[in-house]
């Protein structure tokens, strides 16, 4: 008990500090807040069908750029839409967009998933870029400015971050977030037991849409302008699957943890190294994929449970585990 | 459209498919025997062109004499990227090697736009430009000479897998590793060669590209996807399913290509998805190199 009343107690002291955070630090400093907090969420959307279900899913960055398109557009529509409908409407389109080619694209597996979706991404990204009388083309939109914005989106950001934390928790010990797992380890299994693997995918994929659009519609808002090379850039989908594999895939603080050691790297690198920051990022990936491919919730849990041992030998097994001789 | 045109598409749709065979056959010999996607197959090309770029530029040699040194230097770097890297996450799941090599792309061309920058570079030579013709179809002298090349790599690639120690022992181990090993093939050191294969058939097709598209860091992603596409069209198994597929490839290419430029990646990825979805193992395919 005095466990639980601890991490409750730590918990509401780091959302406090989180919450308190736009007061103590510059506009920068808040600007990097609020992007990381996006890739969080966008983290925590791939998590569902990626880390829980399984199905390594390359074209997320779809779904943050119709979100963010939707929002704009229907913010700069006539009827002027307020941004928060506007927010939802996006997350309920893209959820939509993401069931009706979750039917067709979810029955793949393994590589092939993968391609279809980053081609399904790379498509969407042509789609707009020609679709001139809605979308501008390739010129992109302009939305409208929020005075004193910052600390809005950044606590919209947490706001949904949170709750993101929640759903995830209680999703992953239902029937639904049972059934995931079970379909990420035996897909056949899976379904001789009764699961409906195909609802159960869809709404993981749907779900990531979600996610993915909330953290597309907050960023166009905060950057004003969007454009299809800068909302459907394939570094997005990649950004969002290496802060859940740094965190842990499949766990409820992965993608959080992850997004943050992830940005305050980027943002390091980018501030120390501009020129070589892709090449960084390219050294980041392949250490953590060599060396703590479960992530660092894996280390986290494992040190919290003191079966650490001798810190390499855990390293040694690993490697033993996925390598060839 | 007139007798000529089709003429001409036609023309274009063979001399491309040799290229586009060659660019796919590396990538689906590691994802055949293997089960690696190499998403830095791309970047692999994209270095094989710079090898014979530079070769032509500073020593000018012809960038055909070049072929075999980017081959060389590109089969060396693939052998050390597998035994010491990849190895060690082969047996982990999938999105493990998918991501590595991922990392891997992004490394390389970044590395490659530091030094070289993101210039557009070409390989121009006296024969550059000149060609003959065929009643109204046009053919230059280069992508026919690059077809003849790319062929000749197909037809080596597949009697080297089916009648040498080494290619049967990378065919044994792709059917069954387990097995393999027991007939005393050393399993590590043959993805290496097999690795090492795949990276210098990509330099091979860099070679080649550079003399006929201009080029940049860039360029590789398009032809890693190329590549999977072509994969998939024509299943994994042996040379002549990546034959099949890239003609297949090269036809839809042409002819989406001359018909609706702004959205041809979105038309070819709707074909794909739709065949996945209807044929999963490609129009005749295997799971490996038998």
């Amino acid at each position: 008990v005095t466990g639980r009343l601890f991490r409750a107690v730590l918990g509401g002291a780091v959302l406090a500090g989180l919450v308190a955070l736009p007061r103590f630090v510059s506009p920068y400093q808040l600007r990097t807040g609020t992007t990381l907090l996006c890739l969080a969420l966008m983290a925590q959307g791939w998590n569902f069908i990626g880390g829980y279900a399984g199905y390594a899913a390359f074209g997320n960055v779809a779904f943050f750029g119709i979100g963010a398109y939707t929002t704009g557009l229907l913010m700069l529509s006539k009827w002027h839409v307020p941004f928060f409908p506007a927010l939802f409407a996006g997350a309920l389109l893209s959820a939509s967009i993401a069931a009706a080619l979750g039917v067709p694209v979810l029955r793949l597996k393994g590589h092939y998933f993968a391609i279809a979706t980053l081609g399904v991404a790379e498509a969407f990204r042509e789609i707009v870029d020609t679709w001139d009388s809605v979308t501008e083309g390739s010129t992109g939109i302009d939305l409208p400015v929020k005075s004193g914005g910052d600390a809005f989106f950044y606590w919209t950001a947490l706001a949904f971050v949170a709750l993101g934390i929640i759903v995830t928790a209680l999703l992953a010990r239902s029937k639904l977030g049972y059934g995931w797992i079970a379909i990420r380890e035996d897909e056949t299994a899976a379904r001789m037991l009764g699961i409906p693997t195909t609802r159960f995918k869809v709404a993981a994929f749907a779900l990531s849409a979600v996610l993915a659009a909330l953290a597309g519609g907050i960023t166009a808002y905060e950057n004003i302008h969007v454009a299809p090379n800068d909302f459907f850039k394939l570094e997005y989908t990649l950004q969002m699957i290496i802060a859940c594999i740094i965190g842990g895939s499949g766990t409820v603080w992965g993608p959080l943890l992850g997004a943050a050691v992830y940005q305050l790297l980027s943002t390091f690198v980018w501030s120390h190294f501009l020129e070589l920051h892709p090449t960084v990022l390219g050294l980041i990936i392949i250490l953590f994929i060599i060396f703590l491919p479960r992530g660092l919730m894996d280390m986290v849990r494992a040190v919290a449970a003191g079966a650490a041992g001798h810190p390499w030998q855990s390293l040694r097994d690993r490697l033993r585990a996925t390598r060839v001789e | 459209m007139s007798g000529a045109e089709v003429g001409q598409i036609a023309v274009n749709a063979v001399l491309l498919s040799g290229i586009l065979a060659l660019v796919a056959l590396g990538f689906s010999l590691v994802w055949g025997i293997m089960n690696i996607v190499n998403l830095s197959h791309g970047a692999f090309i994209v270095v094989g062109a710079y090898a014979t770029f530079w070769l032509h530029e500073l020593l000018h040699i012809d960038p055909f004499v070049s072929i075999p040194v980017s081959m060389a230097v590109l089969f060396v770097a693939g052998y050390l990227l597998q035994r010491g890297l990849i190895n060690n996450v082969i047996r982990a799941p999938l999105l493990a090697t998918f991501l590595l090599t991922f990392g891997l792309e992004i490394l390389i061309v970044n590395l490659l736009n530091y030094f070289f920058k993101a210039d557009l570079r070409s390989v121009t030579t006296p024969y550059t430009g000149t060609g003959f013709n065929l009643g109204p179809v046009r053919v230059p002298y280069v992508r026919l000479a690059a077809l003849g090349v790319a062929l000749l790599l197909v037809v080596a690639l597949g009697v080297f897998l089916s009648k040498t120690r080494f290619g049967r022992a990378i065919r044994a181990t792709g059917m069954d590793i387990d097995a393999a090993r027991l007939t005393g093939v050393g399993v590590a050191k043959i993805y290496a060669l097999t690795f090492g294969i795949g990276a210098a058939l990509a330099g091979a097709a860099g070679s080649l590209l550079a003399m006929i598209v201009p080029f940049d860091p860039n360029l590789g992603g398009g032809y890693t996807e190329r590549a999977f596409v072509i994969c998939v069209l024509g299943g994994l198994g042996n040379v002549v399913n990546v034959l099949a597929g890239a003609a297949l490839y090269a036809v839809v290419e042409v002819v989406v290509g001359s018909r609706l430029p702004a959205l041809s990646q979105a038309v070819t990825f709707a074909i794909l998805v739709l065949l996945l979805v209807v044929r999963p193992q490609g129009i005749a395919g295997k799971s490996f190199y038998s």
